[in-house]
């Protein structure tokens, strides 16, 4: 028997059907804490994607002469190193971070739930094939995972992207599988079995729409989770080339001056921590809405 | 009651671990280096900083560069330093022992006196390449003992004192091991248990986090005045600097920043030491690849790239720029800045030029480059900093960023169309062989060494001048070559780094601190805390 | 139950040896040399070449693997391509750091985190409730080495209470504790964070479960019932889950290892990938891999225990 994933995040799937989206939406708007976390996702992607509006100032131009200046006027968050703003370069940052979680979320989501939904049908001899391949992926932390994958791999942000989705996908496969599992014992799904329905039919129209909800909630969640996965490999140093900046290699950068200049460190921080937190916030909420045994 | 009770203890507890650091042991010296392991403590495989400056402090050579100050020879190992004789067409170096000199004891031999057999038994350990990493500077060298207290080297071709000293100097190869000791330990060993005659004897290695020494009671200058130094292995630059303003480290390896050293010689207790010998960093052209092939893709760079801005990024004072490869600060055979730009080879930024030069070799609109940088900051901020400036010409640089010894081995490759270089040689000629000889030329050399350049027009120049005995001849052939190099802009010169460390005031190192070979301070018998 | 015990650990056997192949592999697939890392800058071809017999990186890969496997059973480990020491030694030497560092974490996790939880399960909506939901979801956030870096400015540069970083003196137990504090307590409390979320939700689902209600008409007193009743059924998930947590805080103590330049085996694990040290990289690998096979062993063991259906 392997250990149950933590019930705070694979309770029964709830009725998340399509066409109840309106009731969804009006249930997600009066959940403080998931309109916060869809505020916060929205804000953090508003400043990356709008970087150049909201700064005139370049995240690559170098000015010498004026290294590690403290925030003031002209810098609002100072300047690092090579005396770039580091303002823009926090902005322009989240680009990469963003697009790292939700790429390796997408990427591993995609993996994983095949995985899961295949092994939860097929069961037998596949199931226990794909299910042990989980198990023992899943026996190791993510980041020594990730790390171990990305040293083979090399740096780049497609390489920083399939790494973490790989190290994303078995987490997906094993809750898939169980949802998978559990459903397919459901009435609705044995009539359409016997009203001769198709596999592939059955697990499109009948299993995927009823964990729909578990998977937008864990998508949620584990983009926070990637995005931090992304900020720990920078820091080490095995993310993307320079100039491009990354959070987490922005606070790599910065610890030398921790002593001297710690907003080099401290503010890259600060946007890692939002924008994990409104992930998570996001994902919360989505929970409360999806679940309803939770629900007030 | 219970409750209490635990609180109790958890506050003693807290107040324990939160109270003053423990002391130290008195009269030990302990230095943070900027390195996470020990590479290799057999000095003719000691390469790196870290490992250069232990095996400075556990050996000697038969001469040594003079503590604080690496332009004077004084004796070492050997009584005097000796005039050389020629005999037959060949030159002939003897030095005569000093007495008394004790290698150090270890498992299974114990102390004993040093001979001529352990110089002999180093010396052609040096020259050896399966058991030394300098063996092509020992080439046409053959080294006996007429007695025990007699060393007798031959050489197949007339050397200057300027050549030759530093190859039997405490530097490199010109390390003296006992030969018992080594023959006992072996070439695994070796590489963390270096036996040797100098102040300080080996006493244990810690992996990643420390090599202890003692004080050698029987070491020839006299019993040293500290009792020993911890050389702790800590490669994070805040993790050193508060240590040392914690007090838990009396000399700490900085960096070549200046807005570092600023902060630091503010801090009160402490000192910091700006010295040389300063590395030099130099860009090499693969001249023989599209489109660095073409000589005014070359001069566009070089009018492209601005001195003084890699010079802020460091701090005037901490480095300074260079317009030669040989660093005419340290060594014979550099140019000055006014002899370069006499001859119009200074190559003062002028980007507009730069720009009209890569139109007329039909680059109007620049190109990519794809390189690697180490990922060491000393590195880094060099290659970055370049990336912005030739932006700004169109050249774009794809930089990848790989640890410090994977980009060694890859440019040894011509993984880099442009590779920056940043290194210390003794001489003019090691850096002119070692970087422009066609023996040197990497992949495709003799010799393949660090020639980035491909470059082969000045061998019989560097030749030359390495077996001219007259000092004055040999330092206007050093110079004739480099204005070549220039001409034909090989390689762009860019700066040196000195070396920096901060110390408690409580350390004297018993010297005067002006250029150290070892890049270190020097830790000599002499040094000690003041309390 | 040493049947179970007994099945849990053969069962622990072919997961080991599957991981333990794919760090084989995927060690072997790294990109860069290693004898030429081995010998660093002036090595010359011939050297190199020699290393690369010597170190049996010329033999096929199922012989590598054959050996590998011989070794790992004999519990020989190899030599440090870099430094020629023995890894087995080195390993010696970062384990304790590592053990220290997270059994301390784990326990702070726990004893910090179970009480939070309850506290806010039964203070639910309330303020205190608010503040613990906000504190743990923030903890769940901040990237461990992030928080690390926050910790060694307030409490090592700006009240400089503790020393921020290494690992003390290997043989000064005061200054070793020392040093344990700062790093134990970030990768602690941001465990706290975890397990308090965690132990909030399994309360609030037994709170609402009908046994508790029948046991408070029985008249016994609320803070007795919540304790006895809630809480031993809200520990079966929450040591599952807490199992699951231990097992991401080794992934991060790599980082805070990092951050704390404390000589474990996180730090000699990067410095192996940096170093492209393959013999110790695979060696710290298969450590690691034996130290989550042992935390998930103890949490099927705990698990078993506070469950007593699943021995059955």
């Amino acid at each position: 028997m392997g250990r149950p994933a933590d019930p705070a995040l694979t309770s029964a799937p709830g009725g998340g059907r399509i066409g109840e989206l309106g009731r969804l939406w009006r249930t997600f708007s009066r959940n403080r804490v998931a309109v916060l976390g869809l505020a916060l996702v929205g804000l953090v992607a508003a400043a990356s994607v709008g970087a150049p509006i909201l700064t005139s100032r370049s995240p690559y131009e170098q000015r010498a002469q004026e290294r590690l200046q403290v925030p003031g006027e002209r810098h609002l968050l100072g300047q690092d190193t090579f005396g770039r703003d580091v303002l823009a370069r926090i902005l322009f940052a989240g680009r990469v971070s963003l697009l790292v979680g939700l790429g390796s979320v997408v990427l591993g989501g995609a993996i994983g739930c095949v995985m899961g939904l295949v092994a939860g049908y097929a069961g037998g001899y596949a199931e226990n094939a794909i299910m042990r391949v989980v198990d023992v992926l899943m026996a190791f932390p993510s980041l020594l995972l990730g790390l171990t994958v990305l040293a083979v791999l090399g740096p780049g942000l497609g390489k920083m992207i399939l790494a973490i989705g790989l190290v994303l996908a078995p987490a997906f496969a094993r809750v898939m599988h169980g949802a998978a599992l559990a459903l397919q014992r459901r009435e609705f799904v044995e009539a359409a079995r016997s009203a001769g329905a198709t596999t592939p039919r059955i697990l499109g129209i009948h299993i995927l729409p009823n964990v729909l909800g578990e998977i937008v909630v864990l998508a949620s969640l584990w983009t926070a989770s990637a995005i931090r996965v992304e900020a720990n490999l920078s820091f080490i140093g095995l993310g993307v080339s320079p100039p491009t900046p990354t959070w987490g290699n922005m606070i790599r950068d910065g610890t030398p001056h921790l002593l001297n200049a710690p907003w080099l460190s401290v503010f890259p921080g600060l946007a890692i921590l939002v924008t994990v937190l409104a992930f998570n916030l996001l994902g919360d909420g989505l929970r409360d809405v999806f679940d309803p045994r939770l629900r007030e | 009651m219970r409750h209490r009770l635990a609180l109790g203890m958890a506050l003693v507890t807290v107040a324990l671990l939160i109270g003053p650091a423990p002391s130290w042991a008195a009269g030990v010296l302990r230095i943070g280096q900027n390195a996470s392991d020990v590479g290799s403590l057999d000095p003719h495989f000691a390469t790196t900083t870290q490992d250069r400056s232990l095996v400075d402090m556990v050996f000697n050579g038969l001469v040594r560069y003079k503590p604080g100050d690496g332009s004077v020879f004084e004796p070492d190992l050997a009584q005097s330093i000796p005039t050389p004789q020629s005999t037959g067409g060949k030159q002939v170096w003897t030095f005569q022992l000093r007495k008394g000199v004790m290698c150090h004891p270890t498992d299974g031999v114990p102390s004993y006196e040093l001979t001529s057999e352990d110089v002999v038994y180093s010396l052609q350990k040096s020259a050896d390449k399966s058991r030394s990493a300098y063996a092509a500077d020992y080439a046409g060298m053959a080294v006996e003992a007429p007695d025990a207290s007699t060393v007798r080297i031959t050489l197949d071709k007339a050397l200057s004192p300027v050549l030759f000293l530093p190859k039997v100097a405490n530097y490199s190869g010109g390390f003296i091991l006992c030969k018992r000791a080594a023959e006992k330990l072996g070439a695994n060993g070796l590489k963390t248990h270096p036996v040797g005659t100098g102040p300080f004897m080996f006493k244990a290695y810690v992996p990643q986090e420390r090599v202890q020494l003692v004080a050698s009671p029987a070491y020839f200058r006299g019993k040293p005045q500290l009792d020993g130094v911890d050389f702790r292995y800590m490669p994070d630059l805040s993790s050193r600097e508060l240590a040392l303003r914690g007090g838990q480290l009396d000399v700490a390896n900085g960096v070549p920043d200046k807005a570092w050293v600023e902060k630091m010689k503010g801090v009160s207790g402490l000192k910091v030491d700006v010295f040389g010998v300063g590395e030099v960093a130099v860009l090499h052209f693969r001249t023989t690849a599209s489109p660095l092939d073409k000589p005014d893709v070359r001069k566009a760079i070089a009018y492209a790239l601005d001195r003084d801005e890699f010079l802020a990024l460091v701090g005037r004072g901490i480095a300074e720029n260079v317009y030669s490869p040989v660093p005419v600060r340290f060594l014979a055979g550099g140019l000055t800045k006014e002899e370069v730009a006499a001859k119009g080879l200074d190559y003062a930024t002028d980007r507009e030029k730069a720009k009209k030069l890569l139109a007329q070799a039909g680059f109007p609109n620049g190109f990519p480059l794809e390189m690697v940088t180490s990922e060491m900051t000393g590195y880094r901020i060099l290659y970055e900093s370049m990336q912005a400036q030739l932006a700004k010409v169109g050249i774009t640089i794809n930089l990848k960023v790989v640890d410090h010894s994977t980009m060694h081995s890859l440019i040894r490759k011509d993984a880099n169309p442009m590779v920056i270089y940043i290194a210390w040689r003794p001489n003019a000629d090691v850096y002119l062989t070692q970087f422009f000889h066609s023996d040197s030329i990497v992949v495709t050399g003799k010799k393949p060494n660090t020639n980035f350049a491909h470059y082969d027009k000045i061998d019989g120049l560097i030749e030359q001048a390495r077996t001219e005995t007259d000092a004055a001849k040999q330092v206007a052939l050093w110079k004739e070559a480099q204005v070549k190099i220039l001409e034909d802009m090989v390689a762009f010169p860019i700066q040196y780094q000195n070396q920096v460390y901060a110390r408690s005031a409580a350390v004297d190192y018993g010297h005067d601190l002006v250029s150290v070979l070892a890049l270190y301070p020097g830790i000599t018998e002499k040094t000690r805390l003041v309390k | 139950m040493p049947k179970y015990i007994a099945q849990r650990l053969l069962l622990s056997v072919p997961v080991f040896l599957a991981v333990v192949t794919i760090v084989f592999l995927v060690v072997r697939v790294i990109p860069g040399d290693p004898a030429t890392a081995a010998l660093g800058d002036y090595a010359s071809k011939e050297a190199v070449d020699a290393l690369r017999e010597r170190m049996g990186l010329n033999a096929s890969l199922p012989v590598q693997y054959g050996r590998f496997l011989r070794d790992l059973v004999r519990g020989d480990l190899g030599m440090s391509m870099i430094t020629g020491a023995s890894i087995r030694d080195q390993i010696a030497h970062a384990l304790p750091y590592t053990v220290e560092l997270t059994a301390v974490s784990i326990l702070i996790g726990c004893a910090l985190g179970v009480p939070v939880g309850v506290y806010t399960a039964v203070r639910r909506n309330r303020l205190g409730d608010y503040v613990g939901r906000v504190l743990s979801l923030t903890g769940l956030s901040v990237p461990a080495f992030y928080f690390g870096i926050l910790l060694i400015l307030l409490l090592a540069i700006w009240l400089q209470w503790l020393p921020a970083v290494g690992g003390g003196a290997s043989d000064d137990a005061v200054d070793r504790s020392r040093h344990l504090v700062l790093p134990a307590l970030t990768l602690g409390l941001i465990m706290t964070a975890s397990v308090a979320r965690l132990a909030r939700s399994a309360m609030l689902n037994v709170l609402a479960q009908d046994y508790v209600r029948t046991a408070r008409a029985k008249g016994l007193r609320e803070r007795a019932v919540r304790l006895r009743h809630a809480l031993r059924s809200a520990l079966v998930p929450i040591v599952s889950v807490t199992g699951i947590w231990a097992v991401s805080l080794i992934g991060d103590s790599v980082t805070v290892e990092v951050v704390f330049a404390r000589p474990g085996l996180g730090k000699m694990m990067v410095g192996a990938i940096l170093q492209r040290d393959y013999t110790a990289l695979q060696s710290v690998m298969v450590v690691y891999t034996g130290f989550v096979v042992a935390i998930n062993l103890a949490t099927d063991l705990v698990y078993g225990w506070v469950d007593p259906r699943i021995r059955h």
